[in-house]
Protein backbone atom coordinates (compact mmCIF):
# COMPACT_ATOMS: atom_id res chain seq x y z
CA UNK A 1 0.00 0.00 0.00
CA UNK A 2 1.29 3.29 -0.88
CA UNK A 3 -1.92 5.27 -0.56
CA UNK A 4 -2.11 6.01 3.23
CA UNK A 5 -4.26 8.80 4.80
CA UNK A 6 -1.51 10.03 6.85
CA UNK A 7 -0.39 13.04 4.16
CA UNK A 8 -4.29 14.11 4.42
CA UNK A 9 -3.89 14.85 7.98
CA UNK A 10 -1.58 17.07 7.41
CA UNK A 11 -3.24 19.41 4.61
CA UNK A 12 -3.48 22.56 5.66
CA UNK A 13 -7.21 23.76 6.37
CA UNK A 14 -8.67 26.04 3.95
CA UNK A 15 -9.72 28.33 6.57
CA UNK A 16 -6.64 30.02 7.29
CA UNK A 17 -6.18 31.24 10.86
CA UNK A 18 -2.38 32.46 9.65
CA UNK A 19 -2.32 35.17 7.70
CA UNK A 20 -2.09 38.42 8.64
CA UNK A 21 -5.43 39.67 7.02
CA UNK A 22 -6.79 37.29 9.62
CA UNK A 23 -5.79 39.37 12.45
CA UNK A 24 -6.73 42.54 11.13
CA UNK A 25 -10.37 41.16 11.18
CA UNK A 26 -12.55 42.56 13.70
CA UNK A 27 -13.65 39.81 16.98
CA UNK A 28 -16.91 39.52 15.09
CA UNK A 29 -15.46 38.20 11.50
CA UNK A 30 -13.50 35.94 12.75
CA UNK A 31 -16.24 34.47 15.08
CA UNK A 32 -17.21 33.48 11.19
CA UNK A 33 -14.66 31.24 10.66
CA UNK A 34 -14.59 29.78 13.63
CA UNK A 35 -17.92 28.89 13.79
CA UNK A 36 -16.81 26.57 10.89
CA UNK A 37 -13.75 25.10 12.07
CA UNK A 38 -15.61 24.16 15.30
CA UNK A 39 -18.62 22.86 13.73
CA UNK A 40 -16.92 20.98 10.56
CA UNK A 41 -12.99 20.28 11.64
CA UNK A 42 -12.71 21.10 15.35
CA UNK A 43 -8.84 20.40 15.55
CA UNK A 44 -7.00 21.37 12.10
CA UNK A 45 -4.04 22.15 10.66
CA UNK A 46 -2.44 25.78 9.47
CA UNK A 47 0.39 27.16 8.29
CA UNK A 48 2.70 29.19 9.90
CA UNK A 49 1.57 32.32 11.57
CA UNK A 50 2.53 35.19 8.91
CA UNK A 51 4.63 37.37 10.16
CA UNK A 52 6.41 36.00 12.55
CA UNK A 53 10.03 37.07 13.22
CA UNK A 54 11.77 33.85 12.37
CA UNK A 55 11.68 32.22 9.19
CA UNK A 56 9.44 29.26 9.40
CA UNK A 57 9.91 25.77 9.57
CA UNK A 58 9.45 23.96 6.58
CA UNK A 59 6.14 21.74 6.44
CA UNK A 60 5.86 23.86 10.22
CA UNK A 61 2.45 24.64 11.23
CA UNK A 62 0.07 24.70 14.31
CA UNK A 63 -2.82 22.65 15.45
CA UNK A 64 -5.57 25.09 15.69
CA UNK A 65 -7.97 23.81 18.72
CA UNK A 66 -11.58 25.67 18.41
CA UNK A 67 -13.83 23.52 20.36
CA UNK A 68 -14.69 24.65 24.45
CA UNK A 69 -13.97 20.96 25.69
CA UNK A 70 -10.71 20.35 23.80
CA UNK A 71 -9.31 23.57 25.04
CA UNK A 72 -9.69 22.31 28.39
CA UNK A 73 -8.44 19.18 28.17
CA UNK A 74 -5.50 20.55 26.47
CA UNK A 75 -5.02 22.75 29.66
CA UNK A 76 -5.74 20.54 31.90
CA UNK A 77 -3.24 18.00 30.62
CA UNK A 78 0.31 20.13 31.24
CA UNK A 79 2.63 16.72 30.56
CA UNK A 80 1.33 16.54 27.40
CA UNK A 81 0.66 19.85 25.95
CA UNK A 82 3.40 21.88 27.73
CA UNK A 83 4.43 25.56 27.89
CA UNK A 84 8.18 25.09 28.40
CA UNK A 85 8.81 25.43 24.31
CA UNK A 86 6.79 28.46 23.79
CA UNK A 87 3.36 30.43 24.24
CA UNK A 88 2.87 32.57 21.17
CA UNK A 89 1.62 31.00 17.92
CA UNK A 90 4.55 32.58 15.90
CA UNK A 91 8.22 31.46 16.37
CA UNK A 92 9.79 34.56 18.72
CA UNK A 93 13.45 34.16 18.96
CA UNK A 94 14.07 32.08 22.30
CA UNK A 95 16.00 34.62 23.85
CA UNK A 96 12.93 36.78 24.19
CA UNK A 97 10.53 34.59 25.23
CA UNK A 98 12.80 33.77 28.25
CA UNK A 99 13.43 37.91 28.74
CA UNK A 100 9.51 38.33 28.48
CA UNK A 101 7.66 35.38 29.75
CA UNK A 102 9.24 34.07 32.40
CA UNK A 103 6.96 31.70 34.47
CA UNK A 104 4.38 31.47 32.07
CA UNK A 105 6.39 29.70 29.55
CA UNK A 106 8.00 27.23 32.31
CA UNK A 107 6.96 24.04 33.09
CA UNK A 108 6.58 21.98 36.42
CA UNK A 109 8.51 21.82 38.49
CA UNK A 110 9.92 25.38 38.07
CA UNK A 111 6.55 27.21 36.85
CA UNK A 112 5.39 26.25 40.50
CA UNK A 113 7.95 27.37 42.44
CA UNK A 114 8.62 31.00 40.50
CA UNK A 115 4.76 30.72 40.18
CA UNK A 116 4.71 31.16 43.79
CA UNK A 117 7.04 33.94 44.00
CA UNK A 118 4.16 36.29 42.98
CA UNK A 119 0.73 34.45 43.28
CA UNK A 120 0.74 35.04 46.96
CA UNK A 121 -0.14 38.51 46.33
CA UNK A 122 -3.01 37.77 44.31
CA UNK A 123 -5.04 36.01 46.94
CA UNK A 124 -8.75 36.59 48.35
CA UNK A 125 -7.04 38.06 51.47
CA UNK A 126 -4.08 40.39 49.62
CA UNK A 127 -6.96 40.98 46.49
CA UNK A 128 -9.44 42.44 49.80
CA UNK A 129 -6.55 44.40 51.15
CA UNK A 130 -6.17 46.56 48.48
CA UNK A 131 -9.75 46.43 47.29
CA UNK A 132 -10.50 49.96 49.25
CA UNK A 133 -7.47 51.73 47.17
CA UNK A 134 -9.07 50.37 43.50
CA UNK A 135 -12.40 52.01 44.76
CA UNK A 136 -11.04 54.87 45.30
CA UNK A 137 -9.16 55.37 42.15
CA UNK A 138 -11.99 54.00 40.25
CA UNK A 139 -13.82 56.87 41.51
CA UNK A 140 -11.23 59.68 40.87
CA UNK A 141 -10.90 58.31 37.59
CA UNK A 142 -14.53 58.96 36.50
CA UNK A 143 -14.28 62.28 38.34
CA UNK A 144 -11.78 62.98 35.99
CA UNK A 145 -13.49 61.56 33.34
CA UNK A 146 -16.53 64.30 34.13
CA UNK A 147 -14.16 67.32 33.92
CA UNK A 148 -13.06 66.20 31.01
CA UNK A 149 -15.77 65.27 29.05
CA UNK A 150 -16.37 63.39 25.74
CA UNK A 151 -12.89 61.72 25.09
CA UNK A 152 -11.22 58.61 24.32
CA UNK A 153 -12.46 56.02 27.33
CA UNK A 154 -9.30 53.72 26.60
CA UNK A 155 -7.00 56.78 26.98
CA UNK A 156 -8.85 57.83 30.32
CA UNK A 157 -10.75 54.71 32.10
CA UNK A 158 -9.90 51.77 30.52
CA UNK A 159 -6.07 51.81 30.60
CA UNK A 160 -6.19 53.56 34.11
CA UNK A 161 -7.35 51.59 36.71
CA UNK A 162 -5.28 48.66 35.71
CA UNK A 163 -2.07 50.60 35.39
CA UNK A 164 -2.47 51.77 38.69
CA UNK A 165 -3.51 48.61 40.17
CA UNK A 166 -0.60 46.48 39.04
CA UNK A 167 1.89 49.06 39.67
CA UNK A 168 0.89 49.61 43.13
CA UNK A 169 1.52 46.48 43.77
CA UNK A 170 4.64 45.70 42.24
CA UNK A 171 5.94 48.90 43.44
CA UNK A 172 6.87 51.55 40.49
CA UNK A 173 5.84 54.38 42.32
CA UNK A 174 6.21 57.74 39.76
CA UNK A 175 3.23 58.24 37.28
CA UNK A 176 5.72 59.29 34.07
CA UNK A 177 7.74 55.81 34.76
CA UNK A 178 4.46 53.74 34.64
CA UNK A 179 3.73 55.33 31.72
CA UNK A 180 6.96 54.24 29.96
CA UNK A 181 6.10 50.77 31.36
CA UNK A 182 2.86 50.71 29.97
CA UNK A 183 3.73 51.93 26.80
CA UNK A 184 6.18 49.14 26.37
CA UNK A 185 4.29 46.43 27.59
CA UNK A 186 1.72 47.78 24.76
CA UNK A 187 4.57 47.15 22.65
CA UNK A 188 5.42 43.85 23.41
CA UNK A 189 2.18 42.90 22.19
CA UNK A 190 1.50 45.55 19.41
CA UNK A 191 4.13 44.46 16.59
CA UNK A 192 1.73 42.73 14.39
CA UNK A 193 -0.09 46.27 14.24
CA UNK A 194 1.29 48.79 11.29
CA UNK A 195 -0.42 51.67 13.29
CA UNK A 196 1.49 51.43 16.32
CA UNK A 197 4.73 50.12 14.33
CA UNK A 198 4.96 53.10 12.07
CA UNK A 199 7.44 51.74 10.01
CA UNK A 200 9.26 50.02 12.29
CA UNK A 201 9.86 46.46 11.50
CA UNK A 202 8.39 43.62 14.27
CA UNK A 203 11.88 42.62 15.71
CA UNK A 204 12.74 46.53 15.98
CA UNK A 205 9.46 47.27 17.98
CA UNK A 206 9.59 44.34 20.26
CA UNK A 207 13.60 44.81 21.25
CA UNK A 208 13.03 48.59 22.22
CA UNK A 209 9.60 47.90 24.27
CA UNK A 210 11.74 44.95 25.49
CA UNK A 211 14.59 47.09 26.73
CA UNK A 212 12.48 50.00 27.91
CA UNK A 213 11.17 47.16 30.48
CA UNK A 214 14.16 45.90 31.45
CA UNK A 215 15.62 49.39 32.46
CA UNK A 216 12.32 50.03 34.38
CA UNK A 217 12.75 46.75 36.00
CA UNK A 218 16.24 46.48 36.92
CA UNK A 219 16.41 50.03 38.69
CA UNK A 220 13.62 49.12 40.39
CA UNK A 221 15.00 45.82 41.85
CA UNK A 222 18.23 48.17 42.38
CA UNK A 223 16.01 50.05 44.54
CA UNK A 224 14.42 47.62 46.54
CA UNK A 225 17.93 45.56 47.36
CA UNK A 226 18.90 49.05 48.42
CA UNK A 227 15.63 49.92 50.79
CA UNK A 228 13.32 46.92 51.09
CA UNK A 229 9.09 47.87 50.64
CA UNK A 230 5.80 45.84 51.07
CA UNK A 231 5.43 44.92 47.44
CA UNK A 232 6.49 42.47 44.41
CA UNK A 233 9.65 43.63 43.40
CA UNK A 234 10.77 43.77 47.00
CA UNK A 235 9.31 40.12 47.34
CA UNK A 236 11.48 39.39 44.06
CA UNK A 237 14.59 40.78 44.70
CA UNK A 238 14.56 38.53 48.65
CA UNK A 239 13.23 35.44 46.65
CA UNK A 240 15.45 32.41 46.73
CA UNK A 241 14.16 29.57 44.24
CA UNK A 242 16.27 26.35 45.12
CA UNK A 243 18.58 28.29 47.53
CA UNK A 244 19.43 30.85 44.84
CA UNK A 245 18.48 34.38 43.86
CA UNK A 246 16.41 34.81 40.96
CA UNK A 247 19.52 36.63 38.15
CA UNK A 248 18.17 40.15 36.64
CA UNK A 249 16.86 38.83 33.68
CA UNK A 250 14.15 36.84 35.56
CA UNK A 251 13.62 39.48 37.71
CA UNK A 252 13.25 41.46 34.95
CA UNK A 253 11.31 38.67 32.91
CA UNK A 254 8.48 38.87 35.84
CA UNK A 255 8.04 42.57 35.73
CA UNK A 256 7.46 41.80 31.78
CA UNK A 257 4.89 39.25 32.23
CA UNK A 258 2.96 41.30 35.25
CA UNK A 259 2.98 44.77 33.20
CA UNK A 260 1.70 43.07 30.10
CA UNK A 261 -1.19 40.43 31.89
CA UNK A 262 -1.67 43.05 34.62
CA UNK A 263 -2.36 45.89 32.09
CA UNK A 264 -3.71 45.14 28.75
CA UNK A 265 -6.41 42.12 29.88
CA UNK A 266 -8.48 43.99 32.09
CA UNK A 267 -7.85 47.37 30.06
CA UNK A 268 -9.63 45.12 27.02
CA UNK A 269 -12.33 43.89 29.21
CA UNK A 270 -12.95 47.03 30.80
CA UNK A 271 -13.65 48.56 27.00
CA UNK A 272 -15.42 45.57 25.45
CA UNK A 273 -17.89 45.81 28.35
CA UNK A 274 -18.54 49.37 28.07
CA UNK A 275 -19.02 48.83 23.69
CA UNK A 276 -21.40 46.13 24.68
CA UNK A 277 -23.11 47.86 27.47
CA UNK A 278 -23.88 50.65 24.69
CA UNK A 279 -25.24 48.37 22.37
CA UNK A 280 -27.24 46.38 25.11
CA UNK A 281 -29.30 48.89 26.88
CA UNK A 282 -31.64 46.71 28.38
CA UNK A 283 -28.44 44.19 29.93
CA UNK A 284 -27.03 48.08 31.42
CA UNK A 285 -30.75 48.24 32.60
CA UNK A 286 -30.69 45.39 34.39
CA UNK A 287 -27.26 46.35 36.24
CA UNK A 288 -28.47 49.50 37.06
CA UNK A 289 -31.74 48.40 38.75
CA UNK A 290 -29.22 45.64 41.24
CA UNK A 291 -25.36 46.43 40.68
CA UNK A 292 -24.70 44.56 43.94
CA UNK A 293 -27.02 41.58 42.81
CA UNK A 294 -25.99 41.13 39.80
CA UNK A 295 -22.67 42.28 38.84
CA UNK A 296 -20.99 39.11 40.56
CA UNK A 297 -22.51 36.66 37.66
CA UNK A 298 -22.19 39.79 35.11
CA UNK A 299 -18.82 40.38 35.41
CA UNK A 300 -18.30 36.10 34.57
CA UNK A 301 -19.86 37.61 31.08
CA UNK A 302 -17.89 40.73 30.58
CA UNK A 303 -14.79 38.39 30.46
CA UNK A 304 -16.19 35.85 28.17
CA UNK A 305 -17.57 38.81 26.24
CA UNK A 306 -13.82 40.20 25.72
CA UNK A 307 -11.62 37.35 25.86
CA UNK A 308 -8.68 39.60 25.96
CA UNK A 309 -6.32 36.75 25.50
CA UNK A 310 -7.51 35.30 22.20
CA UNK A 311 -4.52 32.85 21.64
CA UNK A 312 -1.85 30.75 23.78
CA UNK A 313 0.16 27.81 22.35
CA UNK A 314 1.14 24.50 23.40
CA UNK A 315 3.59 22.13 22.37
CA UNK A 316 2.88 18.24 22.68
CA UNK A 317 5.30 16.18 24.27
CA UNK A 318 4.48 12.95 22.86
CA UNK A 319 2.49 11.78 20.19
CA UNK A 320 -1.09 11.66 21.25
CA UNK A 321 -4.83 11.49 19.86
CA UNK A 322 -7.10 15.07 19.99
CA UNK A 323 -10.50 15.46 18.55
CA UNK A 324 -9.56 12.51 16.06
CA UNK A 325 -6.58 14.29 15.00
CA UNK A 326 -3.00 12.69 15.56
CA UNK A 327 -0.60 14.94 16.93
CA UNK A 328 2.88 13.87 16.48
CA UNK A 329 5.69 14.64 19.27
CA UNK A 330 6.71 18.57 18.80
CA UNK A 331 3.48 19.44 17.38
CA UNK A 332 2.68 23.03 17.98
CA UNK A 333 -1.26 23.30 19.76
CA UNK A 334 -2.45 26.54 19.28
CA UNK A 335 -5.47 27.29 21.90
CA UNK A 336 -8.36 29.05 20.56
CA UNK A 337 -10.25 30.87 23.83
CA UNK A 338 -11.86 33.60 21.44
CA UNK A 339 -13.43 30.33 19.50
CA UNK A 340 -14.26 28.56 22.91
CA UNK A 341 -16.30 31.13 24.52
CA UNK A 342 -18.52 31.26 22.12
CA UNK A 343 -19.13 27.40 21.07
CA UNK A 344 -22.32 27.17 21.44
CA UNK A 345 -22.02 23.02 22.94
CA UNK A 346 -21.52 25.56 25.75
CA UNK A 347 -23.33 28.81 25.51
CA UNK A 348 -26.82 28.95 24.59
CA UNK A 349 -26.97 31.34 22.27
CA UNK A 350 -23.48 32.58 22.53
CA UNK A 351 -23.55 35.88 20.43
CA UNK A 352 -26.05 37.33 22.90
CA UNK A 353 -24.09 39.30 25.29
CA UNK A 354 -26.01 38.49 28.91
CA UNK A 355 -25.48 39.36 32.29
CA UNK A 356 -26.99 36.98 33.84
CA UNK A 357 -26.09 34.32 32.00
CA UNK A 358 -25.07 31.29 34.86
CA UNK A 359 -23.48 29.09 35.24
CA UNK A 360 -20.49 30.79 32.93
CA UNK A 361 -17.69 28.46 32.46
CA UNK A 362 -16.04 30.66 29.89
CA UNK A 363 -12.22 30.13 29.71
CA UNK A 364 -11.28 33.98 29.16
CA UNK A 365 -8.54 32.89 32.06
CA UNK A 366 -7.41 29.67 30.56
CA UNK A 367 -8.91 26.32 30.32
CA UNK A 368 -7.83 25.38 33.64
CA UNK A 369 -4.70 23.48 34.90
CA UNK A 370 -1.36 25.32 35.78
CA UNK A 371 -1.37 28.02 33.81
CA UNK A 372 -5.03 29.33 34.89
CA UNK A 373 -4.37 33.02 35.24
CA UNK A 374 -3.84 34.14 39.13
CA UNK A 375 -4.64 38.01 38.41
CA UNK A 376 -8.44 36.89 38.29
CA UNK A 377 -9.70 37.87 41.31
CA UNK A 378 -7.96 40.93 41.01
CA UNK A 379 -9.14 41.68 37.59
CA UNK A 380 -12.89 40.84 38.86
CA UNK A 381 -12.28 43.83 41.96
CA UNK A 382 -11.07 46.13 39.15
CA UNK A 383 -13.96 45.82 37.05
CA UNK A 384 -16.66 45.41 39.84
CA UNK A 385 -15.69 49.20 40.81
CA UNK A 386 -14.84 50.50 37.64
CA UNK A 387 -18.24 50.12 36.26
CA UNK A 388 -20.19 50.77 39.47
CA UNK A 389 -18.77 54.57 39.16
CA UNK A 390 -19.39 54.42 35.70
CA UNK A 391 -22.92 53.16 36.13
CA UNK A 392 -23.83 55.26 39.08
CA UNK A 393 -22.10 58.49 37.66
CA UNK A 394 -22.18 58.56 34.00
CA UNK A 395 -25.44 56.21 33.24
CA UNK A 396 -26.11 57.46 29.88
CA UNK A 397 -22.47 56.75 28.62
CA UNK A 398 -21.86 55.81 24.85
CA UNK A 399 -18.93 54.24 23.73
CA UNK A 400 -18.75 54.46 20.05
CA UNK A 401 -16.71 51.86 17.42
CA UNK A 402 -13.99 50.91 18.65
CA UNK A 403 -10.28 51.07 17.26
CA UNK A 404 -8.72 47.24 17.11
CA UNK A 405 -5.59 45.81 17.30
CA UNK A 406 -4.34 43.96 14.75
CA UNK A 407 -2.59 41.07 15.91
CA UNK A 408 -2.62 37.46 16.71
CA UNK A 409 -2.74 37.62 20.97
CA UNK A 410 -4.54 40.03 22.30
CA UNK A 411 -8.05 40.88 21.47
CA UNK A 412 -7.59 45.16 21.97
CA UNK A 413 -9.13 47.95 21.79
CA UNK A 414 -6.79 50.88 20.89
CA UNK A 415 -9.47 53.99 21.05
CA UNK A 416 -12.96 54.16 21.55
CA UNK A 417 -14.70 57.75 21.70
CA UNK A 418 -17.00 57.76 24.60
CA UNK A 419 -19.57 60.66 24.93
CA UNK A 420 -21.19 61.55 28.24
CA UNK A 421 -24.43 62.25 27.78
CA UNK A 422 -24.79 64.41 31.12
CA UNK B 1 -19.11 13.19 56.67
CA UNK B 2 -17.42 14.73 53.37
CA UNK B 3 -13.42 15.09 53.71
CA UNK B 4 -11.62 17.63 51.53
CA UNK B 5 -8.53 16.42 50.36
CA UNK B 6 -6.28 18.66 48.72
CA UNK B 7 -3.27 17.15 45.56
CA UNK B 8 -0.89 20.13 46.43
CA UNK B 9 1.31 19.01 43.04
CA UNK B 10 -1.88 20.68 41.29
CA UNK B 11 -2.98 23.70 43.96
CA UNK B 12 -1.35 26.84 42.25
CA UNK B 13 -2.97 28.87 45.41
CA UNK B 14 -5.58 31.15 43.62
CA UNK B 15 -7.67 30.87 46.24
CA UNK B 16 -11.17 30.21 44.57
CA UNK B 17 -12.12 27.67 46.98
CA UNK B 18 -11.35 30.56 49.46
CA UNK B 19 -13.92 33.04 47.77
CA UNK B 20 -16.80 30.10 47.84
CA UNK B 21 -15.90 28.72 51.55
CA UNK B 22 -13.43 31.11 53.24
CA UNK B 23 -13.97 29.32 56.89
CA UNK B 24 -12.80 26.08 55.07
CA UNK B 25 -10.16 27.23 52.82
CA UNK B 26 -7.44 29.78 53.25
CA UNK B 27 -4.72 30.36 50.89
CA UNK B 28 -1.95 32.08 53.44
CA UNK B 29 0.67 34.45 53.04
CA UNK B 30 2.85 32.10 51.19
CA UNK B 31 0.48 31.54 48.98
CA UNK B 32 -0.15 27.97 50.01
CA UNK B 33 -3.84 26.08 51.08
CA UNK B 34 -4.56 25.48 54.17
CA UNK B 35 -7.59 23.96 54.87
CA UNK B 36 -9.18 24.89 58.22
CA UNK B 37 -11.82 22.13 58.43
CA UNK B 38 -11.23 19.52 57.10
CA UNK B 39 -14.67 17.29 57.37
CA UNK B 40 -16.95 19.53 57.61
CA UNK B 41 -20.75 18.95 58.16
CA UNK B 42 -22.62 17.11 55.78
CA UNK B 43 -24.83 20.42 55.16
CA UNK B 44 -21.64 22.07 53.28
CA UNK B 45 -21.37 19.69 51.00
CA UNK B 46 -23.03 21.72 48.10
CA UNK B 47 -20.48 24.54 49.02
CA UNK B 48 -17.83 22.21 49.07
CA UNK B 49 -18.81 20.39 45.85
CA UNK B 50 -19.26 23.88 44.50
CA UNK B 51 -15.54 24.27 45.34
CA UNK B 52 -14.06 20.88 43.88
CA UNK B 53 -15.72 22.21 40.59
CA UNK B 54 -15.02 25.52 40.95
CA UNK B 55 -10.98 24.66 41.16
CA UNK B 56 -9.16 25.43 37.75
CA UNK B 57 -6.40 23.69 38.71
CA UNK B 58 -8.24 20.09 39.54
CA UNK B 59 -6.69 19.88 42.97
CA UNK B 60 -9.71 19.34 45.38
CA UNK B 61 -11.78 16.27 46.16
CA UNK B 62 -14.26 14.76 48.35
CA UNK B 63 -13.79 11.48 50.26
CA UNK B 64 -16.93 9.84 52.21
Amino acid sequence: MTLTTEPNARQYDPVSLAPMAFWAKSPEEREEDYAVLRAERPISWHPPAEGSMMPPQEGGGFWAVTRHADIVAVSKDPETFCSGEGIQMEDVPLDILEAVSSFLATDAPRHTKLRKLVSAAFTPKRVKKIEEQIKAQATRLVDQLIETGDCDFVEHISRRLPQWTIFEMVGVEDQETREIATRAADGMVSWGDEDVRQGREPAELLTESLMALINVALELAEARRAEPRDDLMTNLVQAEVDGEQLTDEEIAAFFCLLSIAGNDTTRNTTSSTMRALTLNPDQRALLREDYEGRITVAIDEFVRWATPVMTFRRTATRDVELGGQQIKQGDWVVLFYSSGNRDPEVFDDPMRFDVTRSPNPHIAFGGGGPHYCMGNQLAKTQLRAIFWELLTRVPDLEAGEPVYLAGNFMQAIKSMPCRLNL
Amino acid sequence: MPRIVVDYDKCTGLGICESIAPDVFEVDDDGSLLILEESPDETRRGELQEAVDGCPTGALSIED
